[in-house]
């Protein structure tokens, strides 16, 4: 039983801090999406050359075949920065698409790419004025081609190619391969509350080929995917969240006000107390699941979507909470773009609407079969709570 | 990373489950799990734990000790709270048993270690004072030396289960003059069967009288029950108080009431079906659940960073956090019990299974969580100072 990073994964950590660091040293995240690309150059390059890029696609593709600790460890030091590099949602949640779902073929094609830092892809699930949960609205013709809305796409504008999901004519879900630079995409380009790039893609008879074979179960591998990238955005919060108490800290010793520094203040210390625990708590539940999940693909018994519904709701409970504090306790600066613990804030609450957001996981955990019997975090030792 | 316990682990495990569920009685863990526990229960229970070596693990080897790993140590926590054995007598324990075995001398220790570990001595806690209590270091009960004696003046409150007491560990002022409230502080062994005491009980918010205050006159001890240097007892105090760390959230209480509720929530009625399908309570139980993941995840890393054996300062986010996670599901308990929680007394029991009856009178009693053991406000304090520097 352990839940701490080991020499390897905590070295993985500090390089990604340290690479990440200096690029961000000057603008932070404002530079870099502020820039066309909407992350810095020079920080993605350094990720690519580091292997990052390649983390979660297996070594017979030219990847590093690494399991969700490291996945942890590095989006953790990414949002230490709020880094804005698509690691994740370019590159690692494609990857598990298109590991859990594609053909032999695309995945021999597709994974190398993605692994070298090549390309990224973005995944268009979401949908305007549609819930996470139902099936899709665009549909997919015999032919394979694909016609309607996807909103919002993040990271779309730089992206090489799209997994968008539709339903064909038999009604099934399926996720389909599209070139970005396919006949019948109009893109209309705007932010997320984070300032990431983020766009609503329209595909009308757009040329797509369908991700796996026709009887391969697409709605299982989507599942697990977006299970996976809702456990590890969690290290990314841990990472903001960690750096907004930090700033918050330094900010009320620093700060004077009534001739006095802010610290002076029991009221505030109280809070900045409670956003301590809130992130300690959150980190103890994020690096629970990581370990879940890396004893799921141990063989372990481990319900991966249920695991990564109750970290997900837990961490953006926290992560809002946090990221409202720590806007408070800085006062008018923090409400500033050109404030660092500003771009923090709204990186956690965008946070807290990705994958389908806190609400509807909360509605599928409070839904769960596995609610009413009592949490506990060690896997074998869930049976004989008897009084 | 590893959530897996390893076949010694589980075989450790079991070993306890034997004891907790198949040695200490059926009726005693059902009252205890009801908050009704009884003194003799605590007895019974505690006497049988320390025959079969589970009464003091955390003690050092050579008076009753394990050396357990930090995994076992947790392991003994949760599945003492979860079989609902009652928690062997904090008092003594956790806070004057280490007290003794670490500066007491070598004849306090034979005569009191083994009997404070068997509970053939009951002790109370005589810390806190009417006009001393977060500020503990500010208490007036003085002890003045005469001869081979100290003569004990004042009044200490607050004492829990002070009723039963047999014998008080006092944290009383030796030196009036000394610069600092810290300094000149002494830890003393009163045995209360010593005349000049008066022991008055206090009944609480929820009609329970689990706490006493005593008023001592001339009250006179032996210099031999001095616990270490005489002045030196804030320095043994401190010790004592960051010593409450084992178990201190208290997770295997809150999965045990957990199961209990979402049991009983199955059969409890509501205007569109049963209370278990009602998404407002269902959503409250989903909160609850992850506190606890959460909360145990956090306890495994804390015991396994503090092998030490030195309490952590994230001990104080655990008794801020655990305490209140704990009163929240206690909350829910009577929410879930509804009306029939407001009448007790008749022995009857309507809904929310067992705990019914006692679900509105538990949630007033357990509001101390948050209050005593340093109040969770004052670790707010610590965690700012020691964690945050701030
Ligand atoms: C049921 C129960 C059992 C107890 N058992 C024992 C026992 O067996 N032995 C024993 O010695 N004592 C015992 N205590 C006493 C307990 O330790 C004290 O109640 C506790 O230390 C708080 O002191 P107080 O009650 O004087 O409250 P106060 O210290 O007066 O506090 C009042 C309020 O002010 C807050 N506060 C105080 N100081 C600060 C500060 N610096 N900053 C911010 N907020 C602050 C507190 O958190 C609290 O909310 C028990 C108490 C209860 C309720």
């Amino acid at each position: 039983m352990n839940l701490e990073l080991n020499e390897d994964q905590r070295l993985l950590f500090e390089t990604v801090d340290q690479a990440v660091g200096r690029g961000y040293a000057n603008g932070g995240r404002a530079g870099a999406t502020g820039t066309e690309l909407g992350w810095s150059d020079q920080v993605w390059q350094t990720l690519g050359e580091l292997g990052l890029t390649g983390l979660t696609v297996s070594a017979d593709h030219d990847g590093a075949g690494a399991g969700p600790v490291e996945v942890y460890a590095s989006l953790e030091a990414m949002g230490k920065h709020a880094a804005a590099e698509p690691l994740l949602d370019g590159v690692f949640l494609p990857s598990w698409l298109i590991a859990g779902l594609g053909t032999d073929d695309q995945v021999k094609q597709l994974l190398p790419v993605l692994a070298a830092g090549g390309a990224t892809i973005a995944v268009a699930h979401a949908e305007p004025g549609r819930p996470w949960g139902l099936a899709p609205t665009v549909t997919a013709a015999a032919d394979g081609s694909l016609t309607g809305v996807k909103s919002p796409v993040r990271g779309a504008d730089q992206a090489d190619k799209f997994l968008v999901t539709a339903v064909d004519d038999a009604g099934e879900t399926g996720v389909y391969l599209v070139e970005a630079t396919a006949e019948g995409i109009t893109r209309a380009d705007g932010r997320a509350a984070d300032w990431g790039h983020t766009s609503q893609v329209e595909f009308v008879g757009t040329p797509a080929t369908r991700l796996g074979s026709a009887e391969a179960d697409a709605a299982a591998a989507l599942r697990s995917a977006f299970a996976r990238a809702r456990v590890a955005v969690t290290g990314e919060a841990i990472g903001l969240m960690e750096t907004g108490l930090a700033m918050t800290v330094e900010y009320l010793k620093t700060r004077k006000q009534f001739g006095v520094p802010l610290a002076t203040f029991q009221v505030l210390v109280h809070r900045a107390v409670d956003v301590y625990a809130r992130v300690e708590l959150a980190r103890s539940m994020a690096l629970w699941a990581t370990a879940a999940v890396e004893a799921h693909d141990n063989g372990g018994e481990v319900d991966l979507a249920a695991t990564a519904d109750d970290a997900f709701v837990f961490v953006c409970d926290a992560a809002t909470a946090v990221a409202e504090e720590i806007i408070q306790l800085h006062g008018g600066i923090g409400m500033t773009y050109e404030s660092e613990v500003a771009h923090h804030a709204a990186r956690l609450i965008a946070i807290t609407e990705s994958f389908g957001g806190v609400s509807s996981a909360r509605r599928r955990a409070v839904a769960s079969e596995s609610l009413l019997r009592a949490p506990s975090a060690l896997l074998n030792n869930a049976d004989a709570v008897t009084a | 990373m590893d959530l897996e316990l390893s076949k010694e682990d589980l075989a450790f495990r079991d070993g306890l489950r034997e004891v907790f569920l198949g040695a200490v009685p059926e009726d005693v863990r059902r009252r205890t799990a009801l908050g009704e526990t009884t003194r003799e229960d605590i007895v019974t229970s505690q006497r049988i734990l320390n025959e079969h070596g589970l009464a003091v693990p955390h003690w050092p080897q050579e008076w009753g000790g394990r050396g357990w790993s930090p995994t076992q140590s947790h392991l003994y926590s949760s599945e003492l709270q979860r079989a609902g054995v009652p928690q062997p007598l904090a008092f003594n324990v956790s806070m004057v048993g280490p007290i003794i075995a670490e500066f007491g001398s070598e004849e306090q220790k034979r005569t009191f270690l083994p009997a404070t570990a068997n509970l053939d001595i009951w002790w109370s806690q005589g810390f806190s004072e009417p006009e001393a209590g977060s500020d503990l270091a500010g208490l007036r009960t003085t002890a003045r030396r005469d001869g081979d004696q100290y003569v004990l003046n004042g009044q200490k409150t607050w004492t829990t289960l002070g009723q039963y007491g047999d014998w008080m560990f006092v944290l009383a002022r030796t030196d009036p003059d000394a610069p600092r409230k810290q300094q000149g502080l002494s830890f003393l062994l009163l045995d209360l069967n010593t005349p000049g005491i008066e022991r008055r009980p206090i009944k609480l918010i929820d009609g329970s009288a689990e706490v006493n205050e005593f008023f001592f006159d001339e009250v006179r001890i032996p210099a031999e029950n001095l616990v270490g240097e005489e002045n030196k007892g804030w320095s043994y105090a401190k010790f004592l108080l960051g010593n409450e760390r084992n178990g201190i959230a208290q997770v295997g209480t809150g999965q045990r009431i957990y199961a209990d509720l979402a049991a009983a929530s199955g059969a409890i009625p509501t205007e569109d079906g049963l209370l278990g399908h009602d998404p407002q309570f269902r959503t409250a139980l989903h909160t609850a659940k992850t506190t606890l993941l959460a909360l145990e995840a956090t306890q495994l890393r804390v015991t396994a960073a503090s092998e030490n054996g030195k309490a952590s300062p994230v001990s104080s986010l655990l008794k801020m956090e655990g305490t209140q996670a704990l009163q929240e599901l206690i909350k829910l308990r009577m929410r879930a019990a509804g009306s029939d929680g407001m009448l007790t007394g008749t022995g009857e029991q309507v809904r929310a299974g067992d705990a019914a009856s006692v679900a509105a009178t538990q949630y007033l009693n357990q509001r101390k969580l948050s209050i005593f053991g340093g109040s969770n406000e004052i670790q707010r304090g610590v965690i700012a100072k020691t964690i945050l520097g701030l």
